[in-house]
């Protein structure tokens, strides 16, 4: 094997393409009786999340692993390997008018394996859930090079421990994900993006009457000035003049969605202005919005995780800052992300990653960086103070990689 | 366990919650023998009710050094030997942890003691139009610690998840007294998702001490719809058909003709007595919309032979259609002296499959079986008829019983859908996982539990266990 690659600087490392899971249980046998480690990857779109790798080894690209098991459409469920890409696994489903209802940047690029791996999520996290709501069975490669899994194909199912929660969100360091089930939910028959224009003064109220809406927006997305700027821009369409742009989401049946989209004029629209995007117009928004977290120009990007009911504030203090980010949140939910494009300094970054800890800590939250330059690694805490339960985590990382071999160095508290 | 070793246990545990708080005659230890699981038996040498996490941990610390097994329990009304105190020991029941102790409506969230039962808190969030999703049937009696650990379901799963998609957060007292706090209010909290594991994990990671548990918004509105067919398998292709055309039904209820009978010489809802199977199917959510499901679904029962399709136009006829199912275990009762259902589940297409083999495993072994069930999510509760009294029977009985969750097995599917393993079904376990996948499990209980000290001989098959398992002793319930 020649190619080889760096992670956050640390390399070169060896890529191998196991064709298979027997190839790939060897690889791991080979891996453990060295004392070295495996990266797993696949198409690298979550690679920047995490500490520099502690340990010599090798990448696994586990790209050629990505056969469609069983597509029982009726079932509504799917089983695939993790090295299928998003699109495909998205245009496969949607031939039978399904689809796995979370938001994947990069979605030609990023695989099964690892958006699992990662626990992507998007705008409509808040009327679909994350990840951990459609994986219904599992299969890893365990130290042994072993394949074991968890849950089973069907959708509802208590028999053992939930292997499947345990391995969504473990960015690979407790087994290498080799096939998963999902349970699938139908096309929406109509989408629609309403575009509500508020200043900051206004955020809080706008967000207490979602909250209370008789409607049940399936995203509520808050952008500051420069996050809306560019996710229009992304979408070719012209850029509000307001400092505060929401992106309401509606998807149902066309009754329901146009019911809801009337319901909130009237709820909403005599304190402030709203634009409609419906059905096909709705799309591009959509995607600019998603992809906005994956464009090539941020270098830097703060996660925080807070209560919803602060996040108007949050977003409204972290806007105030000097090195003005790209304000986008996840409003109902909680979570806010600030990017920045390059220019930034370590010393601001510091700067300001202390200042949104801060804030979060009154939110009852927390920040992570899951994006900078590798360099800033050694300096800026990328998942912050280990959690109070973080022993217990290096516990379970114990039993199910006693040797270090999966992603060692890369996740909380050194895990 | 013997009497002598006993008492000073129970003066121990006098000493940590005070005597009120801890039963140790054998009267009254009776009545913790077992669960709704009723043919293993075993009691525990002392029942102790903390009120507080503090003393959780003293109980479990006493534990340890005294070398005692312990088991939590809730309400008990489990139904797979979850809370049998296999060993006997020390059972912690939390009934009265039942505190509330926040409700967050901005948020969205509550944060609840283990013995909280599951009604109680759907009641007090009701004036805010708010509810706790999941609904097992025994949701009147059963305690939201216990759904936590069993990962309870009921009618609305398919639509709206089971327990573990609605807990956020738990605070646990380990095997070995520390107490951990896993997840919490806020999403994404950086980390393995340990709550995520601990929800289902039938009390063999520890006491669960707190939750904090996602509350939902109340549907506006229901449409409600009562199909009579030819055949079972019309109704469940109607459901697959359903389903396919991107509808789904907060809840639908199958009630077969056995069923029917039972329910039509009890209450005379004036049901066909010919007809294969009545499916019972209902639409929530916001207004806007459901009547365009409705209709929908009245073509779709009617493109799959439906005899007639009746639609509540009221509340009333809405209560009236629901009271056929909810009053058919009432009638069940007319048929025969004892009954025992199962809880094997297979990809919903399947249903057919597996309801065709019911009833052939029905004649196989000269067994009278019943099925009402929660159709959408392939779940299935056969009912079998049987009189206790006959050992020959009790016998047919297992055998059919085994037939059938091996079946289930063969179709694609699980044993348990919302009942779990306990010690009835840790001899399916082998059959449903390889020895690799038994032994990854092992290594996350050694994690949590590494002495099995807590709840010893549930889940997982241990070697040299001594319980004998999957005896035809439960209750049916749904």
């Amino acid at each position: 094997m020649n190619e080889t690659c760096y992670i956050d600087g640390f390399g070169p490392l060896p890529i191998v393409k196991p064709d298979g899971v027997a190839s790939l249980g060897d690889l791991i046998r080979q891996a453990a009786a060295r004392a070295a480690a495996l990266y797993p990857v696949g198409g690298q779109t979550s690679i920047s999340i995490g500490a520099p790798p502690s340990k010599a080894g090798q990448i696994v690209d586990l790209r050629a692993l990505a056969k469609v098991i069983d597509f029982p459409a009726r079932d509504m469920t799917v089983t695939v390997e993790a090295g299928i890409t998003m699109k495909h696994l998205s245009n496969l489903l949607a031939r039978e008018n399904l689809r796995l209802p979370i938001d994947v940047p990069h979605a030609d690029c990023a695989t099964l394996g690892g958006i699992l791996a990662a626990n992507v999520s998007g705008p409509r996290r808040l009327g679909y859930g994350t990840l951990r709501d459609y994986v219904i069975g599992i299969s890893a490669l365990n130290d042994e090079g072993n394949e074991f899994k968890a849950g089973g194909r069907v959708v509802k199912n208590v028999a053992g421990y939930d292997l499947c929660k345990l391995l969504v969100g473990s960015f690979g360091t407790l087994g290498i994900i080799t096939q998963a089930t999902l349970k699938l939910r139908p096309l929406p028959e109509l989408q629609t993006v309403l575009v509500l224009m508020g200043e900051p003064g206004q955020l809080e109220a706008i967000l207490t009457s979602l909250h209370v809406s008789r409607t049940r927006p399936v995203c509520v997305e808050l952008l500051n000035q420069a996050a809306a700027r560019t996710v229009f821009a992304e979408a070719k369409l012209a850029v509000p003049d307001t400092s505060w742009v929401l992106l309401v989401g509606y998807e149902g049946n066309a009754d329901a969605v146009a019911w809801q989209v009337q319901q909130l004029v009237k709820e909403v629209g005599k304190q402030r202005r709203i634009d409609g995007r419906i059905d096909f117009t709705a799309k591009p928004l959509c995607e600019a919005v998603v992809e906005l977290a994956a464009l090539p120009m941020i270098e830097t990007t703060f996660k925080a995780s807070i209560l919803p009911s602060a996040t108007a504030a949050f977003c409204q203090q972290v806007d105030r800052e000097p090195q003005r980010p790209l304000v986008r949140a996840h409003a109902a939910s909680g979570i806010v992300y600030g990017h920045w494009p390059s220019g930034l300094t370590l010393a601001q970054a510091a700067s300001m990653l202390t200042t949104w800890r801060d804030l979060a800590v009154q939110g009852q939250g927390s920040v992570i960086v899951p994006r900078c330059p590798s360099a800033w690694k050694t300096t800026l805490s990328v998942w912050g103070q280990p959690r109070p339960d973080a022993w217990l985590m290096r516990e379970v990382k114990a039993k199910f990689d006693p040797k270090g071999i999966f992603n060692p160095g890369r996740f909380v508290d050194g895990i | 366990m013997t009497t002598a070793t006993a008492t000073p246990l129970a003066e121990r545990m006098r000493g940590i919650v005070g005597a009120g708080n801890v039963l140790s005659s054998a009267s009254d230890l009776v009545v913790y023998e077992c669960d709704g699981f009723t043919i293993e038996k075993n009691k525990p040498d002392v029942v102790v009710f903390p009120s507080s996490t503090e003393q959780i941990v003293a109980i479990v610390k006493a534990c340890v050094e005294l070398g005692v097994p312990f088991v939590p329990r809730g309400a008990g009304t489990s139904l797979a030997g979850g809370c049998l105190p296999v060993g006997g020991g020390v059972m912690i029941g939390l009934a009265k942890m039942k505190r509330i102790l926040e409700v967050n409506y901005r948020d969205r969230y509550a944060v609840i003691e283990p013995g909280v039962v599951n009604l109680w808190l759907t009641n007090h969030l009701k004036p805010q139009g708010y509810h706790f999703a999941p609904d097992p049937s025994s949701q009147g009696a059963c305690t939201i610690g216990g759904n936590v650990a069993t990962n309870s379901g009921g009618p609305h799963t398919l639509k709206y998840g089971v327990t573990v998609n609605h807990v956020l957060g738990v605070e646990l007292v380990l095997p070995d007294g520390r107490v951990v706090h896993t997840g919490g209010p806020v999403e994404d909290a950086p980390g393995y998702d340990l709550t995520g594991v601990i929800v289902g994990s039938e009390g063999t990671f520890g006491v669960a001490a707190k939750a904090w548990v996602r509350i939902t918004r109340n549907p506006e509105a229901y449409r409600t719809l009562l199909g009579v067919f030819e055949t079972v398998d019309d109704a469940t292709n109607t459901i697959s058909d359903i389903i396919g055309a991107g509808i789904i039904p907060g809840a639908r209820e199958m009630l077969d003709s056995l069923i029917l009978q039972a329910v039509e010489a009890a209450f005379r809802f004036g049901f066909p007595l010919d007809a294969g199977a009545v499916l019972i199917m209902e639409v929530d959510g916001l207004d806007a919309g459901l009547d365009q499901d409705a209709e929908r679904i009245i073509e779709i029962a009617k493109k799959n032979n439906a005899r007639e399709v009746r639609k509540a136009n009221t509340d009333a006829e809405r209560l009236l259609l629901w009271k056929s199912r909810k009053q058919a275990f009432g009638a069940v009762g007319r048929l025969a002296p004892s009954y025992c259902t199962q809880d094997g589940v297979v990809p919903r297409t399947k249903l057919p499959l597996i309801l065709r083999f019911i009833q052939e495993m029905g004649a196989k072994y000269d067994l009278r079986i019943a099925n009402v069930f929660h159709a959408g999510d392939g779940n299935i509760h056969p009912i079998i008829l049987f009189d206790e009294r006959d050992a020959d029977q009790v016998k047919r009985v297992l055998n059919a019983s085994h037939a059938i969750l091996d079946e289930c097995i063969r179709l694609g599917g699980s044993v348990t859908g919302e009942h779990g393993i306990g010690v009835e079904k840790i001899d399916f376990m082998p059959k449903l996982f390889t020895p690799d996948d038994l032994a990854m499990m092992v290594r996350l209980r050694t994690a949590f539990n590494p002495d099995n000290r807590c709840s010893p001989h549930k889940m997982l098959p241990t070697a040299g266990a001594c319980i004998e398992q999957s005896k035809a002793g439960r209750r049916a319930a749904l």
